[in-house]
């Protein structure tokens, strides 16, 4: 990446960071119907990732802490915010919500409210990719907890079996809900993908230059060959499982933030401060602006139920 | 006009349907099967429906999946909102005891929570039914527990024409629809019209019109119910025997228009005692049409108990047209 695109992917990183935070706020205002699951301290692993892929062809899934990867894939802010809230104007008008964010015309396929779920689904979009001969990949984002869900590692099965065009990125955040990993982990993560035949990699998802290379190797490989690739982040997750989580679970640690790294790499190749500062000020502000227009919009996701069933839906 | 078994007209739809539609992929465990480049040893499924296809269609397009419902239904799932139609076959439908986060999360899910927005031409063909020795595990009929489920459609052939032309609007619905094939149906013979035409998924049928009980009956208890009214018929019984082809969403109309002629309800069914698909029947029809009823409506399902493997245990089990004859016989006399 040259200055401009690191500087644009800085943008990207922090206005997720400052939605996040932002939904928060509303969250804490009695604004969000349900418990939201903050994805700070992952920014930098899903970007890296993100911005490789080719909007109209390729298709992700998330999990349920996937707020961060609907705006990486470029999903409207409002529309998103205004599902988060259960708004009008939301991408479901209400009726999916916080979980179950859809927007597969940006490539955002669906995230996903059960631990692992969503990554069969990608393989489905991968299979659909190679049928169709679109040239896209799939990328299933989830977290170590889905690691160790049967759907999971049935897929990674699937994915080599069939020969896929499928990414897997676990992001690797040292806790499920509140247990830690280590304690519920046999094995290795990166040792169970090679032990199906994935080209895999593991990486520090904090560490900016690390991470792009990781990303790139690991898109590259799927495009190039058309075969599953396997990649686990670790990152620190920056805030509780859920918003409101006081983390009684959690004592000490380190907390690595990739967007405090992201800017040292960045000031490192002598790019102003105050530019950067102008950068997290411009994003900060847009993501006011994009919740706090959810914030004004109405609740009509009663209307979007009854037209749902007057469609003939169930 | 010809006879065709249900083996036959399912396998003939699928060869029509992958014919017509260049996205249609089918997949599931064993629908090849077989290695010969000509597909003369291709197994088709441990029933012999999708027999042929790969030979004819290519691999690409009809896979051998790894034993692994959860992930391979995912796939389709994933598969059908980005543009391909998948029928997805899952061996048994005791089965879906392994891929149920991915049918009732997943499948059934998707396309309320894109508000619509996403199309899911998902089929999902299943086979049901006890009576050939299968035990617990492989005899269930768990329609009536699929359609519980909001966002399925499911369906119960019971003859050639209705799993031909059922399954030929499943693969046109936008909704994932859910066919339940009885096992022990497969080589049962019927006429078929030229061409497979289509049947509508939501409407039943009139299998024999009668006046005295209306007899609703599913899957291979229709058959049962047919015997049973020849015998009642030969006491001077007239049934009237409905067979709702469509589980969900149920053709009520058509069973409150007989009701209304009969007054009478007996409804048979293989699935779940309790809260199974003949309760459903029974608690729409307390609730709307009530004031048909001369007699309290009557179910005959299997007792509450898993499916036992004994010959005489299973016989004993399962309904029969013996039992349909006195619960009839029974409900008019009192």
């Amino acid at each position: 990446m040259d200055d401009t695109e690191l500087i644009d992917f800085f943008e990207k990183a922090h206005f997720i960071r400052a939605f996040e935070e932002r939904v928060a706020v509303a969250a804490d205002a009695g604004a969000v119907p349900g418990l939201v699951h903050l994805n700070s301290g992952a920014e930098l692993a899903e970007l890296a990732v993100i911005s490789l892929l080719e909007c109209g062809c390729d298709q992700v899934t998330g999990s349920h802490r996937s707020h961060g990867l609907a705006l990486a894939c470029g999903v409207d802010p409002v529309a998103l915010a205004s599902e988060i809230l259960g708004r009008h104007g939301g991408l479901s008008d209400g009726l999916g919500g916080t979980q179950h964010l859809m927007a597969p015309d940006t490539g955002f396929l669906t995230s996903n409210g059960i631990v692992g779920g969503q990554v069969p689904l990608a393989a489905g979009a991968a299979l659909s990719a190679k049928t169709l001969k679109t040239g896209g990949i799939a990328v299933t984002f989830m977290g170590d907890g889905a690691a160790n869900q049967g759907a999971v590692m049935e897929t990674l099965n699937l994915a080599a079996a069939l020969n896929l065009p499928l990414l897997f990125v676990v992001i690797n955040n040292g806790f499920g809900q509140s247990t830690s990993a280590a304690a519920v982990t046999g094995g290795s993560l990166i040792g169970r993908a090679r032990a199906f035949g994935l080209a895999a990699d593991q990486v520090d998802g904090t560490d900016p230059a690390a991470m792009f290379k990781a990303a790139d190797r690991m898109v590259g490989w799927v495009r190039k060959t058309g075969s599953p690739a396997f990649i686990e982040a670790k990152v620190s997750r920056l805030v509780g499982h859920y918003h409101g989580d006081k983390e009684p679970y959690r004592v000490g640690g380190e907390r690595q933030d990739p967007l405090v790294r992201l800017r040292d790499m960045l000031v490192k190749k002598e790019i102003e401060e105050a530019v950067l500062d102008t950068v997290v000020a411009a994003a900060r502000a847009r993501a006011e602006e994009a919740v706090a227009s959810a914030e004004a919009a109405g609740d009509q996701s009663d209307h979007a139920l009854r037209a749902w069933q007057a469609a003939g839906g169930a | 006009m010809q006879m065709m078994t249900i083996r036959d007209a399912l396998n003939a739809a699928m060869f029509d349907l992958m014919a017509a539609h260049d996205t249609m992929v089918v997949m599931g465990e064993d629908i090849v099967g077989g290695t010969s480049p000509d597909g003369a040893d291709e197994l088709g499924g441990p029933f012999g429906v999708t027999r042929g296809l790969a030979a004819k269609f290519g691999r690409e397009r009809v896979i051998d999946t790894p034993i692994s419902e959860a992930a391979f239904l995912g796939m389709a799932t994933g598969a059908a909102m980005t543009g391909l139609k998948p029928v997805v076959e899952i061996m048994f439908c005791d089965f879906l005891g392994v891929c149920f986060d991915q049918l009732m999360n997943q499948t059934a899910k998707l396309r309320f929570l894109s508000a619509g927005r996403v199309k899911l031409p998902l089929v999902i063909r299943t086979t049901m039914g006890a009576g050939d020795g299968s035990g617990a595990t492989h005899s269930q009929s768990l329609h009536g527990l699929a359609a519980s489920i909001p966002g399925l459609i499911v369906a119960a052939p019971a003859t050639a024409a209705d799993a031909a032309g059922l399954l030929k609007s499943a693969c046109a619905s936008d909704a994932p629809v859910m066919l339940f094939e009885h096992k022990g149906l497969y080589g049962l013979e019927g006429a078929v019209m030229d061409g497979l035409p289509a049947v509508k998924l939501g409407e039943g049928r009139v299998a024999l019109p009668g006046r005295d009980i209306t007899i609703v009956a599913t899957s291979a208890m229709l058959h049962q119910a047919l015997v049973a009214s020849d015998q009642l018929a030969d006491a001077g019984i007239k049934a009237e025997v409905i067979d709702p082809r469509t589980i969900q969403p149920l053709d009520s109309g058509l069973i409150l228009e007989s009701l209304k002629k009969t007054g009478h309800l007996l409804v048979v069914d293989e699935g779940a005692a309790f809260a199974g698909f003949a309760d459903a029947v029974l608690s729409f029809v307390a609730r709307e049409g009530f004031g048909a009823l001369k007699a309290a409506p009557k179910a005959l399902t299997p007792l509450h108990t898993p499916v036992p493997y004994g010959r005489a245990a299973e016989a004993a089990w399962l309904p029969n047209a013996d039992n349909i004859v006195t619960a009839a016989r029974a409900m008019l006399a009192g």
